[in-house]
């Protein structure tokens, strides 16, 4: 492999990976402080896909501008759901929260199949072209998707690590009764922590529709890599998420070139079994929470 | 398995007496000239119940939850082709597609079965998307062509055979459920901590409960695989097959012989009544219903319609220990 | 003088058991009320409906004449309420400091939190543990952050659930005159399932057994009551 072509694969992978990243962290945090895992998530990021798609397409605003309103659109649907819906099962059996979860996305994804059928879709509207530095190329759409990802990404990590909400947040990770008695609104903050996890799915589906085609399962297999991602950086983790995000981005960049695109997942999946065999809470975690 | 208790006895005796008559008059339909419309019917309910137990006699009893369920059939669809068509006997073939279906059940169970139940959840979800990327991969599956079962058998014999995988499935979950290691499951279910305590292996009793429920759902794959006779990865292991393996169970009642039953009949009515009015909703609603019976009846319609008629499960008298404890 | 606590005929029911029969007791402000009784009298429960774990089947609780009986932990935490854990449950992932930082209301400003949650931290003696994760603390620094959360609350009235489980006899009478120091702070409730060793420093006590209260009064009287002994028997016979 000739320099060019690593540096080319590692900025490929970098983009995937900084998408992935933004998609885990959600999926992280809601697991962390509200304890679901939310198979719903990949629903989401059809839903801000479509819901830019439908803007850019329709309403001719630039695909920018999709990107916060997919994110507001996203955190209102967010607290729609944990308020009226997924709240409801809180304190139930697991199998229960699962199962609640798990509807939402079968919802969903039958709405997105029959609202917009199985076409692939993608518009040709915002940043075009492509930017040259050395020998790598990136197109315009894959920088903007990088630079949105770590924009958000950073926001998001220092929402959670430097603010009063954020410690609410992580306290509530480690003991929901020690919260409560900490005088810390329970509810409130598992609201807040959802609709910020699905406002973040939805920016994520934006930007997928920037650079690639999009169709009604296009956020749940997406979904299926961050779950992965979840799994290797350890459960609930989210700096844990990130660093798996990008390794697992960049490591699908060079095995999809080196042998294909089936075969690269199949690994990721070996890959998967492996770390839960030897390494449960993850590649890079410790075990976290109570 | 060691059955406890008078009245125990006496509702197993009476419960596996009505399901081997329901299983032998549905088997006999194919002779009782009924529609073919009607058998159809009869046969998808049966593959549902089936499937719908099969997920029963792990997730039900031990609330972990498998989303593989559709995939683990499918690798039965899968083995029993491969081995009919190298012109190995049916039972050969259809052992072969069980035991398949349960060793692909320990790459998870062995990896994730240790760990809570949402390693277990993810575990199975990712071998639904592996199984499939494989069986597009190797040569021998048949590409994403897929594969034809060369000789052609009667449709009575798939018809049967599924009955027989159905009722005996149902069985198997009502007779395992009221033994000592079934209630030992169950109490594992609602405190693993404190089941531990009093001595049960949670890891072993759960990959020993997994591996059997995944041999099941490789028989009822093979059976369909039979009835089907061309398979397409893409069909095989679609979600949607993985979706109602558990939907059949949580709607009727989890954890319950009789819930699945009543899930299947359910299922099988709103999937055609949908495939008439609504046929690209059906997903949707089938979420829907999901998820109103979990958030308004808990644990499925059998068991609220029970305590509607005042017919107590014990089980549910007893405070959780958790809240005692607290 | 002023009730900073009154619980009025609580009933606490799970399924069949009936955890705590009719418990009726007031706290005056500045008191340390001692509430005794043998492993699975109702004791835990009992606080735990004062904290708003869960709210009581039946009966009445009021803070400083509000009436708290149907509110949530966290709104009886603001309103007052400071509470330690028998099994300690610190935020093991945090820092010390940022344990204490968590239950100071927000509102001043981030830098004069912390300065807040320093000072706290120098009141319970763990000032030198600041930055360091609080699961690394041993249990008797456990306990004593578990007061300092409570404390960062500013509350009216502390809720000790069993502070001195699992303490060696050195590190309970420390941990008895720092408890006996937070009076000049807050109303206390003091729960042990052993009366001989807090008896001393309580202004008043509660006896509970099989969920409802065999005694109370001043610890003379407690020591003198026979119920008790019978409670105790073998226990303090010595």
């Amino acid at each position: 492999m000739t320099f060019p072509l690593f540096l080319q694969l590692l900025t490929n992978g970098l983009v995937v990976g900084a998408l992935l990243a933004i998609v885990a962290l959600g999926v992280a945090l809601i697991f962390g402080v509200v304890r679901v895992v939310n198979f719903a998530h990949g629903e989401f990021v059809t839903l801000g896909a479509f819901a830019t798609y439908l803007v850019v397409t329709q309403l001719n605003i630039s695909p920018l501008l999709g990107i916060p309103l997919a994110f507001v659109l996203g955190a209102a649907v967010g607290a729609g759901i944990q308020a009226a819906i997924v709240s409801r099962a809180a304190g139930r059996p697991e199998l229960d929260v699962l199962m609640v979860t798990y509807a939402l996305s079968i919802i969903g994804l039958g709405i997105f199949s029959s609202a917009f059928s199985g076409d692939f879709r993608s518009y040709s509207e915002g940043p075009s072209g492509i930017f040259t530095l050395g020998s790598v190329v990136i197109g315009l759409r894959s920088l903007t998707v990088l630079l949105v990802c770590l924009i958000v990404g950073v926001g998001t990590i220092l929402v959670v690590q430097r603010t009063r909400i954020g410690l609410a947040l992580r306290a509530l990770a480690q003991s929901r009764d020690s919260a409560a008695a900490c005088g810390i609104n329970v509810p409130a903050a598992e609201l807040f922590a959802f609709a910020l996890a699905v406002g973040l799915a939805a920016a994520a589906g934006a930007l997928v529709s920037l650079i690639g085609t999009i169709h009604p399962r296009v956020g749940h297999d997406l979904v299926l890599d961050a779950f992965v991602v979840v799994v290797l950086g350890g459960m609930g983790s989210i700096g844990g998420a990130v660093l798996a995000a990008i390794a697992i981005g960049i490591v699908n960049a060079f095995t999809s070139f080196a042998l294909d695109d089936s075969w690269a997942r199949i690994l990721t999946y070996c890959l998967l079994y492996a770390t839960l065999l030897l390494r449960p809470h993850g590649l890079l975690g410790r075990h976290v929470g109570a | 398995m060691k059955v406890e208790r008078g009245r125990d006895l006496a509702k197993i005796t009476w419960g596996s007496l009505a399901i081997l008559a329901c299983t032998a008059a549905m088997a006999a339909l194919p002779w009782l000239g009924v529609t073919s419309y009607v058998r159809t019917l009869v046969y998808y309910g049966a593959y549902f119940l089936a499937l719908g137990q099969a997920w029963n006699l792990m997730s039900g009893l031990t609330g972990y939850v498998s989303f593989a369920h559709g995939a683990l059939a499918g690798i039965g669809a899968y083995a029993v082709v491969l081995a009919l068509n190298a012109d190995l006997p049916m039972v050969i073939s259809l052992l072969i597609a069980a035991i398949a279906a349960g060793l692909a059940s320990l790459i998870i169970g062995v990896t994730s079965l240790r760990l809570k139940g949402t390693s277990f959840t993810f575990a199975t979800l990712f071998l639904q998307e592996l199984v499939l990327l494989l069986v597009r991969k190797l040569p021998f599956a048949g590409g994403p062509g897929g594969i034809v079962l060369e000789e052609i058998f009667p449709l009575w014999l798939p018809h049967v055979l599924m009955i027989a995988v159905a009722g005996g499935a149902t069985l198997l979950v009502l007779v395992f459920r009221r033994s000592r290691t079934g209630l030992r499951v169950l109490a594992m279910r609602d405190d693993e901590a404190a089941a531990s305590a009093i001595g049960i292996d949670a890891t072993r009793v759960k990959i020993v409960l997994f591996c059997a429920s995944a041999a099941i759902a490789g028989l009822t794959g093979a059976v369909h695989g039979v009835f089907a006779s061309s398979l397409f990865p893409n069909e095989v292991f679609s979600i949607d097959l993985s979706i109602i393996a558990l939907a059949v169970p949580l709607i009727g009642g989890a954890g319950t012989a009789l819930g699945p039953v009543l899930g299947a009949v359910i299922y099988v009515g709103l999937r055609e009544i949908l495939q008439v009015l609504a046929p690209n909703l059906h997903l949707t609603i089938v979420g829907v219903v999901l998820l109103l019976v979990i958030l308004f009846m808990r644990d499925g319609i059998a068991p609220a319609l029970g305590r509607l008629f005042r017919l107590k499960d014990r089980r549910g008298q007893v405070p959780a220990i958790a809240e005692v404890r607290a | 003088m002023s009730g900073i606590l009154t619980v009025v005929d609580a009933h606490k029911r799970f399924g069949g058991i009936h955890a705590v029969r009719g418990v009726s007791l007031a706290l005056n402000s500045g008191e340390l009320l001692g509430l005794f009784g043998p492993n699975g009298a109702g004791k835990t429960t009992l606080f735990n409906m004062i904290a708003g774990l869960y709210p009581p089947t039946s009966g009445r609780i009021e803070l400083a004449s509000r009436d708290v009986t149907r509110e949530p932990a966290f709104r009886r935490a603001r309103a007052g309420i400071g509470r330690t854990f028998q099994v300690c449950r610190p935020f093991r992932g945090l820092t010390v400091a940022e344990n204490v930082l968590a239950a100071i209301p927000p509102g001043s400003g981030v830098g004069d939190d912390r300065a807040r949650a320093r000072e706290i931290l120098d009141a319970v003696g763990l000032l030198p543990k600041a930055e360091d994760a609080a699961g690394s603390l041993t249990l008797g620094m456990l306990k004593r952050l578990e007061v300092a959360r409570a404390l960062a609350l500013e509350p009216k009235l502390l809720l000790l659930d069993e502070p001195l489980a699992g303490l060696t006899a050195s590190e309970t009478s420390d941990l008895l005159g720092f408890i006996q120091g937070l009076k000049a702070r807050a109303s206390i409730i003091l729960v042990d399932h052993n009366v001989r060793q807090s008896l001393g420093v309580c202004d008043r006590a509660i006896v509970m057994d099989a969920g409802a209260v065999i005694a109370s009064g001043s610890p003379d009287t407690i020591r003198r009551d026979p119920g008790v002994r019978r409670a105790y028997l073998g226990e303090s016979a010595a």
